[in-house]
């Protein structure tokens, strides 16, 4: 009988499939991968440390920085932690323009995502063709928020610019072209026989297992667990009468469809939010206090949770954030990468589950 | 400079090999460089591959602030380029620290005390276009007159 020798295979921190620097260390019995551990390490800043002391005008715009693709939630859990603390009203208006914006960006968070799975399976058509939709996404945020990436748009009582009626009417347009194209991705994703082939059945997490990793976001969801969606409990999104998707399956296929899925939510609820928004101001004022208060809110990639301390005049004493990625990164590790089929899949089933290195160091 | 060596000269400032590094940024930067990739830009016609294999780049691309995790780790990678090379420095983190060079911060900005850099892009994040045309206006330098420059 051959004898088959365990070997610890480590892929990273530099990988060609990797977008962040994560090392994953594999071993393997043959191709099977019998366990799998991630080191990470390579991005620590220290920002809750460096936010401490800080009036909240600085935070706000470190708060941002925490991540760069889904930095609009940051921004957005933070600012409504304060509010709330210091029982600080938004107009209505701005209101639903903090949705339109968060959902674009949790659009182009999700696009992102599914591009780096097709890349990483070397399916390079869809991966481009969905690379390149993304950029309409960014281009309507850049049209609204004035800014690519980092745009600081939500402040204390409101948001810093108005929806132009052009503006409305070119998202409107926009947002047709981009179901368009994104309904016939997702069906050349369903029917590929060849990435349905790559992605059917690997990386399975059972709902069992979600729970155990306390696993969140569109990973929980793939997994049956649409209660996971924190976007339920806001006030704004209770007003558009919000009901969150969700999948069974649990392996990679269901996690890259149930993103697809969303954005098309996503769209609807832009829609949504245009029909419906109120003329009025954009900025009620008010200056955040001091108070201690817990906050979450649903980032694209899970619950993100803000705990503040303020003193009075809004310095921040304390914080501490708690991100997504990494009980995802968690649940990928210990659950889904356990008994993959072979070393080739491990890249594509760490990806599919979106972690973010940035946000999970700091 | 003989005819065969403006020649070379031409056709190697057509194909150059990117690779990227992540040293501890907010992510901005790394996405801006992805777009870069899209058929909107597509880095790709002007003979630029961007893959992450240091073994077979020629232009590095630091994106983000030094925190202590690449202590002895980033100038490994850079030996490990073949020469000739040049490293880039995306965004404000890898030239100034950008919002993480405040007190009590774990990173040591800037990259070039660790590594050469031949070229810096400001902006947090720049634009792709931005990136694009920095890589654009660094690759007939990498390699021009490579045979002379090494006799």
């Amino acid at each position: 009988m051959k004898k088959t020798v365990d070997v610890s295979i480590p892929l990273g921190p530099v990988h060609p499939c990797f977008k962040e620097p994560a090392r994953v260390k594999c071993e393997t019995k043959g191709e099977l991968v019998l366990n799998a551990e991630v080191e990470l390490g390579y991005m620590k800043k220290g920002i809750e440390r460096i936010m401490r002391g800080r009036p909240w005008q600085e935070v706000m715009f470190l708060a941002e920085r925490v991540c760069g693709i889904c930095s609009v939630i940051h921004n957005m859990v933070f600012i409504e932690a304060l509010e709330k603390m210091s029982s600080i009203g938004v107009p209505d208006r701005a209101a639903y323009m903090r949705v339109i914006v968060n959902e674009l960006d949790r659009m182009q968070s999700h696009i992102l995502a599914n591009f780096s799975y097709c890349y990483t399976i070397e399916h390079e058509t869809l991966a481009m063709y969905l690379l390149d939709i993304r950029e309409r996404v960014m281009d309507e945020l850049e049209r609204i928020t004035g800014a690519r990436v980092t745009c600081a748009y939500i402040v204390p009582g409101g948001v810093r610019f108005d929806l132009r009626n052009e503006d409305a009417a070119h998202l409107r347009a926009g947002l047709d072209i981009i179901e368009r194209e994104i309904t016939r991705y997702m069906k050349m994703f369903e029917g590929g026989p060849l990435i349905a082939l790559r992605s059917r059945g690997v990386g399975n997490l059972s709902r069992e297992s979600a729970l155990e990793a306390h696993a969140v976001g569109p990973t929980a969801r793939a997994s049956g667990m649409p209660e996971s969606d924190l976007r339920t409990r806001h006030p704004t999104y209770k007003k558009l009468e919000f009901v969150p998707v969700s999948r069974t399956e649990g392996d990679n296929f269901a996690r890259i469809m149930i993103r697809f899925q969303e954005v098309l939510q996503s769209i609807n609820l832009i829609r949504k939010c245009l029909d419906t928004l109120p003329d009025g101001p954009i900025r009620g004022g008010g200056i955040p206090g001091g108070g201690e208060i817990a906050y979450s809110g649903e980032a694209p990639r899970g619950e993100l949770s803000y705990y503040l301390k303020t003193d009075d005049a809004g310095r921040i004493l304390d914080i501490s954030i708690q991100t997504p990625s990494i009980m995802n990164i968690e649940a990928c590790c210990h659950y889904m990468l356990k008994g993959v089929a072979s070393i080739a899949d491990v890249p594509s089933t760490f990806v599919s589950a979106d972690p973010c290195i940035a946000c999970t160091e700091r | 400079m003989t005819l065969l060596q403006s020649f070379k000269n031409l056709v190697r400032s057509k194909s150059i090999h990117v690779a990227y590094v992540d040293v501890g940024s907010c992510n901005g930067c790394d996405i801006e460089v992805l777009a870069c990739l899209a058929p909107r830009y597509d880095i790709e016609q002007y003979g630029i591959y961007v893959h992450n294999n240091p073994r077979e780049a020629d232009i590095l691309l630091v994106i983000g602030a030094f925190t202590p995790g690449w202590e002895e780790k980033l100038l490994g990678l850079w030996e490990k380029i073949p020469d000739p090379k040049v490293a880039i420095a995306i965004g404000n983190c890898p030239i100034s620290g950008c919002v993480f060079d405040r007190p009590h911060s774990l990173i040591d900005p800037p990259v070039s005390k660790h590594i050469p850099i031949a070229a810096q892009i400001p902006g947090c994040p720049p634009r792709p276009t931005e990136i694009l045309k920095a890589v654009l206006s660094l690759a007939p330098t990498v390699f021009e007159d490579f045979e002379r420059r090494t006799q």
